[in-house]
């Protein structure tokens, strides 16, 4: 009815808007000069790495936090004076970030939500009715009584989002709603939200450090060390760059990458592939470039693939020349020597498990986990916080004792881990294991302190350990003076200062931001690659588990899968069928349509739908001819990413363990 | 004010203090501990001092006189030795605190009228207490003396021994103690020992309290929300308030029946005067919310400020009167002096309203003051 002249409507007026907002801490500047405007229902996104200055914006943004120069209106008001933000903080709902941290651990479910109410002098009649609804909604109606403190990571975060919402505001705020939370409830979270955003015209301005959900956002601004990189629509985004997106198969991949990176700046190992982007060429003579360059080798494959907005930031990035410079140049000129790569298939197993089990009390934290990882590959243990992950790679380092289950590294019981086996395994905690206060060099040479290495040796290793990780200028530096992805790459040296022949990295790469990321993938591809290290870690970026060779799934303390990339995608594919995603105008009625006609499992995914199909070629056309009057502009087959077969497989099992109880029940 | 909001605030901060241990132990179990731990700690009397002793003379007269040390409820006799180097011995490893030696002779010189020196040796390292061992040791020979003289008079002037003993001391002190006829040390420290826990335990519940909420992010909630900066502040401070009242009167109870303090003053008058002195300080630990952010940090200052103030400034441990005129001065501009005048008057001298209304008047102004200078300090915006 009046969609029309409503998004005419909104086209004019901006809900917020932003202008020149500068922050700082002490005299540290952490947004310097931004420029944003929401409009009215829109879904907005602000995406970046952590201290970019997102949740400075937010904050601000929100009336809850001062700012040193700048105009932020909301509603019209203009924040200058904390009694003007008082005006318009009844229109509004703000999450700050961390996982249920704005919650109370010691109230229940229920008791929570009415205290966001009755502290917005939610009407008790009005509070019952969107009380019920929201936790039908959520599906956490069964946990009412529940004290918050004992919800999982994803019920957290529904109940943080009914409690922002239970006023009913107009514009919501919420900071990193999806850090640290299974892709499940990442999914579930974002069906919500949409819904409700939809039905109640509420506008949304949302931050998050994934790049793979800026799809979801109808408007998007990249932010990068407190300025605004790019916005616009997210195809857009990706479109600013002109080039091509390829993937190459070979058999050489080593030698491949090194010829290529002579030519292209963005070249990356991605598992089997290499991923690079070709700046300003079409399709076709981007892949005719590539094949003349590689001729001397034998290609399996090279194709073109959508680029997406990470490949987008990272070119961003480096034609604006924003990544610090020298933290940029240091890791070519240390200049990883492919050439030298050894195709290594041994056989040899270096990890092994059996049915490795772990309790905490009533709470069993690991659940008869086995797993097998050879020598000189990477493997990634996938899962939500609290699946268990952090508690192997415990277990497997010898912090902690196994309840039940065996397991040896190299060989050896993991029982009885003595000094020679500890000298080879090398481990890099969740949180940074450095010391801030002491230099780099310092930081190293304590390291090689710690596993009694020699004089000699040990500034051999520094040596070694900065030109790996390319600080060899930064030596003298203090650690905390340091770019975020810089210190990790230390710490990773450190990890490595003894030269352990097994590497366990739990969550290396959180919050580093994509640039970082992919230099800190190179320096793991060269490790276990050309040193033949082996590698377990831990990540919750789906888009990295791509790069591994072998994936382990973890939910509830169980693996509950265990296969390459590339096996558990075709598995979920013959399963599930692929993905098809269609852009339509009304996308409400378009839904609808596709469930009467049997399409019962298609979402809003940002502005287009989303459905799985096992025959998508005929699917395609029946959508097309089915949703005829909805001018469907285009209905395509995509790739299932990592995301997809992670939420299909734990929802596969979810409805296992549903079923199993209803049985039960009988 | 809209009354709604204060409550729900102050609903969600009581179901919190009574749901979560480790704040339940700190709001109810810390100030019953700590009484106890000080009243004990601040009243035990020397006695069972371990004493040896040399006699180097072995004779009547030198036993009769150790006997007066061994005999005495002050020291617990562990033996005697044999040297003076045996005896530095055993006051190295502890295992005595004092050694008197007696000299060669003691008998032969005492008889035939010279003086003899009785040499002690004290465990200068055992500094606490030094002077009250030092004195029981002067008192005891001080005894010897007189008697030794009274026995000399009696022999030499045929006098009875009472007259003996009023010739050779004429003036004679008579004490008496008021308020505290017995001297137990307890009837004054408890009471005082009341103002001192409600002073480091009510500030540290109200800081910690909203430093928590800043760490945790809770805060926000209140930021974002359209409760008013006094509103917040009331529903904040009601319920620590009356957590700290609470504790106030079981302290009460512990002094009266426990430690067995009288309370001869008006008590009302005594629970209106804590009342204001608990919301006082309530608001003392709103302040230094508003300058920290972290709970360690939150801890660390309360408890300094609160042992500044007691140990320096409220005439607990140093009389008022006997400080230093920059000392008095500070210490009449803190609350904690007024309140340690009311707690003695009140506790001790019988007194009320009639005795007191000064320092009553002066902490009703310090509430108002700290209330104001919270409620002016309390940002509903973060600088970080």
């Amino acid at each position: 009815m009046g969609q029309a002249s409503l998004v005419s409507d909104s086209s004019r007026h901006s809900i917020v808007e932003v202008s020149e907002f500068r922050k700082s801490y002490r005299k540290q500047l952490a947004v310097d000069g931004v420029n944003i405007a929401v409009r009215r229902g829109e879904l907005y996104g602000l995406l970046g790495p952590d201290g970019a200055g997102k949740s400075s914006l937010m904050k601000a943004i929100a009336g809850v936090m001062t700012f040193d120069s700048g105009n932020i209106d909301v509603f019209g008001t203009r924040l200058n004076s904390e009694a003007a933000s008082e005006t318009i903080k009844d229109l509004i709902g703000f999450m700050p970030q961390g996982l249920g941290l704005n919650l109370y651990p010691d109230l229940s479910v229920e008791e929570n939500i009415n205290f966001f109410a009755r502290l917005r002098l939610v009407d008790e009649q009005e509070l019952l009715e969107r009380k019920q609804r929201l936790l039908a909604m959520t599906r956490l109606e069964k946990f009412r009584q529940r004290p918050m403190k004992q919800l999982s990571g994803g019920m957290k975060q529904k109940l943080g989002l009914i409690c922002t919402l239970i006023h009913q505001p107009k514009l919501l705020i919420l900071d990193e709603p999806t850090t640290g939370v299974d892709p499940v409830s990442r999914r579930d979270f974002w069906t919500i939200l949409a819904t409700l955003l939809h039905e109640q015209q509420i506008t949304a301005l949302v931050t998050t450090a994934y790049m793979d959900e800026a799809s979801r956002f109808h408007h998007v601004s990249l932010m990068y060390a407190g300025q605004i990189l790019a916005e616009g629509k997210p195809d857009q985004i990706c479109a600013m760059i002109p080039g091509t997106t390829l993937m190459v198969q070979t058999d050489e991949q080593a030698k491949a990458i090194q010829l290529l990176r002579q030519h292209f700046s963005q070249v990356q190992p991605d598992g089997k592939w290499i991923r690079l982007f070709v700046d300003d060429m079409d399709a076709d003579t981007a892949i005719d470039r590539v094949r003349t360059l590689l001729s001397a080798l034998k290609l399996e494959a090279v194709q073109k693939v959508d680029t997406e907005l990470e490949d987008a930031f990272v070119g961003l990035l480096k034609r604006q020349a924003l990544a610090t410079v020298k933290d940029d140049a240091k890791v070519e000129s240390a200049d990883l020597n492919f050439a030298e790569l050894i195709a290594r298939n041994s056989d040899f197993v270096a990890i092994e498990t059996c049915e490795l089990t772990k309790d905490f009390g009533e709470f069993r934290a690991v659940d008869s986990v086995s797993l097998r990882v050879q020598e000189g590959k990477i493997f990634g243990l996938l899962g939500a916080n609290g699946a268990g992950k952090t508690t192997v790679i415990k277990i497997l380092t010898g912090i902690m004792p196994p309840t039940k289950g065996s397991g040896s590294i190299a060989g050896a019981d993991i029982a009885r881990l003595g000094p020679s086996i500890k000298q080879r395994i090398g481990y890099m905690s969740q949180q940074f294991s450095l010391y801030m206060d002491l230099t780099v060099i310092e930081n190293i040479m304590l390291y090689a302190g710690i596993y009694g290495l020699r004089a000699k040796e040990a500034r051999e290793r520094c040596h070694w350990i900065g030109e790996m990780a390319g600080l060899s200028g930064d030596i003298r530096e203090r650690t905390s003076n340091l770019p975020v992805g810089m210190r990790q790459r230390l710490a990773l040296g450190c990890a490595l200062v003894h030269r352990p022949r097994v590497l366990f990295l739990d969550e290396p790469t959180s919050g580093i931001d994509p640039v970082g990321r992919q230099h800190f993938w190179e320096l793991l591809f060269e490790l276990s690659r050309s040193e033949g290290v082996t590698i377990l870690l831990t990540t919750h970026y789906m888009s990295e588990a791509e790069h591994c060779d072998h994936l382990g799934l973890m939910h509830a303390g169980k693996l509950v899968a265990d296969a390459s990339p590339e096996a558990l995608k075709r598995e979920v594919e013959n399963e599930a069928g692929q993905l098809l995603e269609i852009a339509v105008s009304d996308a409400d009625s378009a839904i609808q349509r596709l469930t009467e006609i049997g399409f019962k499992n298609s979402e809003m995914y940002g502005q287009h739908i989303h459905l799985m199909s096992k025959t998508p070629q005929q699917d395609a056309y029946r959508i097309r001819e089915e949703l005829n009057g909805l001018q469907v502009s285009s209905v395509r087959i995509l790739d299932l990413s990592m995301d997809d077969v992670f939420v299909y497989k734990i929802r596969a099992l979810e409805r296992l363990a549903d079923t199993g109880l209803k049985r039960m029940d009988r | 004010m809209n009354l709604q909001r204060i409550l729900v605030v102050a609903q969600k901060e009581a179901r919190e203090i009574l749901r979560d241990r480790i704040y339940f132990a700190l709001a109810f179990l810390l100030p019953v501990v700590l009484m106890l731990v000080f009243g004990y700690g601040m009243t035990q009397e020397v006695q069972n001092v371990p004493i040896a002793i040399i006699d180097h003379d072995r004779s009547a007269l030198s036993r009769d006189y150790a006997h007066r040390f061994i005999d005495s409820r002050y020291f617990e006799f562990k033996g005697y030795v044999n040297s003076v180097k045996s005896a530095e011995l055993l006051l190295l490893d502890g295992k005595v605190r004092a050694v008197i030696v007696l000299p060669e002779y003691f008998q032969e010189r005492l008889v035939s009228g010279l003086p003899v020196d009785i040499q002690t040796l004290l465990d200068g390292t055992f500094t606490f207490r030094l002077r009250t061992i030092d004195g029981y040791i002067q008192a005891i020979n001080g005894a010897a003396n007189a008697e030794t003289q009274a026995r000399y008079l009696v022999r030499r002037a045929g006098l009875s021994s009472s007259r003996a003993q009023t010739l050779l001391q004429p003036l004679q002190v008579q004490t008496r103690y008021l308020y505290n006829q017995e001297l137990r040390e307890i009837w004054s420290v408890a009471p005082a020992l009341i103002m001192f826990i409600l002073t480091l335990t009510s500030p540290l519940l109200m800081a910690l309290s909203v430093v928590r909420e800043k760490e945790t992010g809770t805060i926000y909630n209140i930021y974002s929300s359209t409760i008013t900066r006094g509103e917040y502040l009331a529903g904040k401070l009601l319920p620590n308030v009356v957590v700290s009242f609470i504790n106030g009167m079981v302290l009460i109870l512990l002094t009266v029946f426990y430690f067995g303090a009288p309370l001869k003053g008006d008590v009302v008058f005594f629970l209106v005067a804590m009342f204001i002195y608990v919301i006082w300080a309530t608001s003392l630990g709103l302040l230094i919310s508003v300058i920290v952010k972290t709970q360690i940090a939150a801890i660390l200052i309360t408890v300094i400020l609160a042992m500044v103030l007691v140990m320096q400034f409220s005439g607990m441990m140093i009389p008022v009167s006997s400080m230093s005129d920059t000392n008095n001065m500070i210490a009449h501009s803190m609350a904690p002096m007024h309140f340690n005048n009311i707690v003695t008057q009140t506790f001790l001298k019988g007194g009320g309203l009639i005795s007191s209304w000064r320092d009553l008047v002066t902490l009703i102004g310090f509430m108002f003051g700290f209330l104001a200078l919270g409620y002016l300090l309390f940002h509903k915006q973060s600088k970080s």
